[in-house]
């Protein structure tokens, strides 16, 4: 199925398409323009100081066709094959030339030793071209400890933001941002209901466009174009077919969405980074802005990395829930551990709620180097096509 | 006294020298059955991963193991394949984080605490006694969940502490480690560790019915200084002599299994023995392996399973692992003084310290070089686990920073508790070729 030709005669949702093919379009212009870039790895970079601070902030992302001459050096082989992607970008000088500085955020071991790397790198071999790097140490099990300790952490960030931009950011400032997040949060969730509403009328192809292009062009800009998308979505064919959750690690493209939506299911909602875990809970704008933004990143739905198997079950079953799925797929590359060890009792809890369930583990990517992927996706289809429907 | 012991299914033997070690060995058997009476009679038992700081259960007599240790023994007895054959019939990947998996796994084992027809246990000790906490810190994204998973099939509470990242690279921590800790660290790192070790005083108290006192914290601590500098002269007289007196085979298991038992007199007394057996053997010029010509650095986790590998090139070439990173952790990474200014935050500056000596460059680098030059080591062998994130350390680094100092180093994958992936004959080829073809070319010999 893909990106059906409904959507392809949407000029908001080919503009959003334009943006997420050409990723380093809007960084490139923004730079000739004088402005700054901010390049981001891991999940938890917080958005609003650095459009509060007049840069733009971009996701980092892998280029499957890069040979990883760098990476081969510097990493070691159990680094997953998406982060090795990324780190051949900035050590081989891509970002140098498209970022102003790079913000990681600790959203998951292998980012936190990327960071580690990259800060050895510039001492060791400082001619490397590697931009300067800052780190967000983010405390993510849930008490007022972590709380506390998390607001001094972002004090400390933004500080650094502060120093990239070469003035101080006001709370004003802050709030002003947070509002232009909050609204595109807004405008993304009604995106959202298309997806896993009664009516599915847009599919999980179609929502990583809208949702992705938001990691690479001005947020504002995109607000407006998922507004309209979401206006012109509302008269795209209704979808059929099993409504699937996606689970798993980031995708950062839609072949794999393809792939699953062209054996005949709907992928209605995910946990992934780059999909709905993306918009989930906005800034409280009754609250100071540290707090604020603390609030926001550390009490979003649990992600794969940082949350115990118990609340990754709950997690889950909420969102199947939520989204109205009929099955969930668990999707997850080589090296990408963590959410294995959830698997087992995600998997146990989902079947006795009647939710049936299709694993793939240990998956190399790109996604066409596993030989047997489409047949078994399409093995799977076949057994829900031919199952009860939890609708 | 030398203690021959075959490793089943190992093709070589382990030849032990130490009477320390030995006593270790027994004193862990003759501690671990004190512990399940304890546990039988119904007291509080603590599961703790290593970088748990268990001075505080300790101080407050709460009996516990360490994860790692038990991994460890677990290896030795060599259950391995058969946990993690219960792991894949639970649905779980039997190829991951071995060493924190494997007592979950022995979790899933229904002949734990049974015994055979000839009455002998079926689980290494006659099996893992119940635990009622489970407590690991949050150092790695799989270690929470497994330690959750494993709390549950035991019916214990679990409780999970955080960690922090250093912002501060001091590229010499071992002068610092000991007396100027205050500035080793970032300062609001060492408050947010003191929180923690608040929390988790408040969550032991309440759960177990006993109450903190600092002043057992602080006699812990001191004990606990006074058995790391033991080791911490056992590892410079060690260094100093050549030919070395012992080898990583002895040193390894009489550390590691005294260092779970830190903060008790018997660890203390134990390591003041350790080195004087030592400084004996040394007096009297006795060597380990007597045409000794190679030293060998090990960095890595020790391989349980084939301890005899460390001693197949002793004949043959003269080379000798003398250097593990038991005992010099011990020597450099222990040590806090000025306990009685403020205990808590002493061991705060202990325990957030010990993922950025092992796992971060550029402070386990500077490391391993100052202590390869001290020990004039000849080459490095490393191992790098197979399927553990946390161990990922920054390996290219190391090797630069050695290999720059002119020490050849041999970099390869292996799994410290699981036989499954370890090829003996392959395994030896590889250190072979590396003392053949690096190794002595390097040394002129």
């Amino acid at each position: 199925m893909s990106i059906r030709e409904c959507a392809l005669q949407s000029k908001a949702f080919t503009a959003l398409m334009e943006v997420y093919k050409h990723r380093e379009k809007v960084a490139r212009a923004w730079r000739a323009d004088g402005k700054k870039v901010i390049g981001e790895m891991g999940c938890d970079v917080p958005d609003e100081f650095l459009i509060a601070a007049g840069m733009l902030p971009i996701h980092v992302y892998a280029d499957p066709e890069k040979p990883l001459k760098e990476t081969d050096t510097y990493l070691e082989y159990a680094f997953d094959p998406i982060v090795r992607a990324q780190f051949e970008k900035i050590v081989d000088g891509t970002y140098e030339r498209l970022i102003d500085a790079l913000a990681i955020s600790n959203s998951t071991d292998v980012v936190i030793r990327i960071y580690l790397y990259l800060r050895e790198l510039h001492r060791v071999e400082p001619e490397k071209p590697v931009p300067p790097v800052e780190f967000i140490d983010w405390l993510f099990t849930r008490n007022r400890m972590h709380q506390v300790r998390n607001e001094l952490t972002l004090d400390i960030f933004r500080k650094a933001v502060e120093q990239w931009a070469g003035h101080p950011i006001t709370d004003e400032q802050i709030i002003e941002a947070a509002k232009i997040c909050n609204a595109d949060r807004q405008a993304l969730r009604e995106m959202g209901e298309l997806r896993h509403g009664e009516e599915v009328r847009i599919n999980g192809s179609e929502a990583l466009v809208i949702i992705g292009s938001a990691f690479f062009m001005e947020r504002e800009a995109h607000t407006e174009l998922v507004k309209q998308v979401v206006e012109d979505a509302r008269q795209w064919p209704v979808l059929t077919g099993p409504r699937v959750f996606y689970t798993g690690s980031n995708q950062e493209d839609t072949t794999l969405y393809d792939m699953i939506e062209e054996k005949g299911m709907v992928i209605v909602g995910e946990d992934h980074d780059w999909g709905d875990r993306y918009y989930d809970r906005d800034y409280n704008l009754d609250y100071a802005p540290i707090r604020a933004v603390v609030d926001r990143y550390m009490l979003r739905e649990f992600s794969s990395k940082k949350a115990f198997v118990s609340q990754r079950v709950d997690a889950l079953n909420r969102l199947v829930d939520k989204t109205g799925a009929d099955a969930v797929i668990f999707y997850t590359n080589l090296y990408e551990e963590a959410a294995s060890w959830d698997y087992p009792s995600q998997k146990k809890s989902l079947e006795e709620r009647g939710i049936k369930t299709a694993a793939f583990h240990k998956m190399a990517w790109p996604l066409q180097h596993n030989a047997d992927l489409e047949k078994k996706l399409a093995a799977f289809a076949g057994e829900l096509k031919g199952g009860v429907s939890n609708g | 006294m030398a203690d021959m012991k075959q490793t089943p299914g190992s093709k070589s033997s382990v030849v032990k020298k130490l009477k320390a070690t030995a006593e270790a060995s027994a004193y862990q058997k003759e501690w671990f059955a004190g512990l399940k009476k304890r546990v039988e009679a119904g007291e509080d038992f603590g599961y703790l991963n290593a970088d748990v700081p268990m001075e505080v259960l300790r101080a407050m007599d709460i009996p516990f193991v360490v994860n790692q240790w038990w991994a460890a023994i677990c290896g030795a007895k060599r259950m391995t394949k058969k946990y993690f054959g219960l792991l894949r019939d639970a649905g779980y990947r039997d190829d991951l984080c071995s060493y924190c998996a494997t007592a979950f796994a022995e979790s899933l084992d229904p002949d734990d605490h049974k015994v055979d027809a000839d009455g002998k246990p079926l689980g290494p000790w006659g099996g893992l006694p119940d635990p009622t906490l489970a407590i690991t810190r949050l150092t790695c994204d799989c270690q929470s969940k497994i330690f959750e998973l494993f709390a549950k099939n035991h019916g214990a509470d679990f409780y999970a502490m955080e960690n922090t990242v250093a912002r501060k690279v001091p590229l010499k921590w071992f002068d610092m480690a000991a007396d100027d800790w205050e500035n080793l660290y970032d300062t609001d790192r060492i408050d947010a560790a003191v929180e923690e070790l608040k929390e988790l005083i408040r969550f032991l108290e309440m759960k177990t019915g006993k109450m903190f006192d600092i002043n057992k914290l602080e006699h812990v601590m001191n004990l606990i200084n006074e058995q790391e500098s033991w080791y911490k002269k056992t590892r410079d007289l060690i260094a100093s002599c050549h030919p070395v007196p012992v080898t990583v085979v002895d040193t390894i298991n009489a550390v590691m299994q005294a260092q779970w038992q830190r903060g008790t007199q018997w660890a203390t007394d134990h390591a003041k023995g350790l080195y004087e057996e030592i400084k004996e053997l040394a007096d009297k010029g006795e060597a380990a392996v007597p045409n000794e010509k190679y030293r060998l650095m090990w960095i890595g986790r020790g391989i349980w399973h084939d301890f005899g590998f460390y001693q197949r090139f002793e004949q043959k070439y003269g080379a000798v692992f003398m250097w593990s990173m038991y005992l010099a952790m011990g020597a450099d990474a222990y040590i806090r003084n000025h306990v009685e200014k403020d205990p808590l935050r002493a061991l705060a500056a202990r325990y957030i310290g010990m993922e950025d000596f092992l796992h971060m460059p550029p402070w386990n680098s500077q490391w391993y070089l100052q202590q390869a030059v001290q020990n004039d080591i000849d080459g490095v062998v490393y191992m790098v686990p197979e399927n553990c994130m946390q161990a990922v350390e920054g390996s290219y680094f190391i090797k630069k920073t050695l290999e720059d100092a002119g020490i050849p180093v041999l970099i390869f994958k292996a799994d410290p508790v699981d036989p499954r992936k370890w090829n003996a004959d392959t395994m030896t080829g590889l250190v072979e070729a590396f003392i053949e073809q690096r190794v002595i070319p390097k040394s002129g010999s």
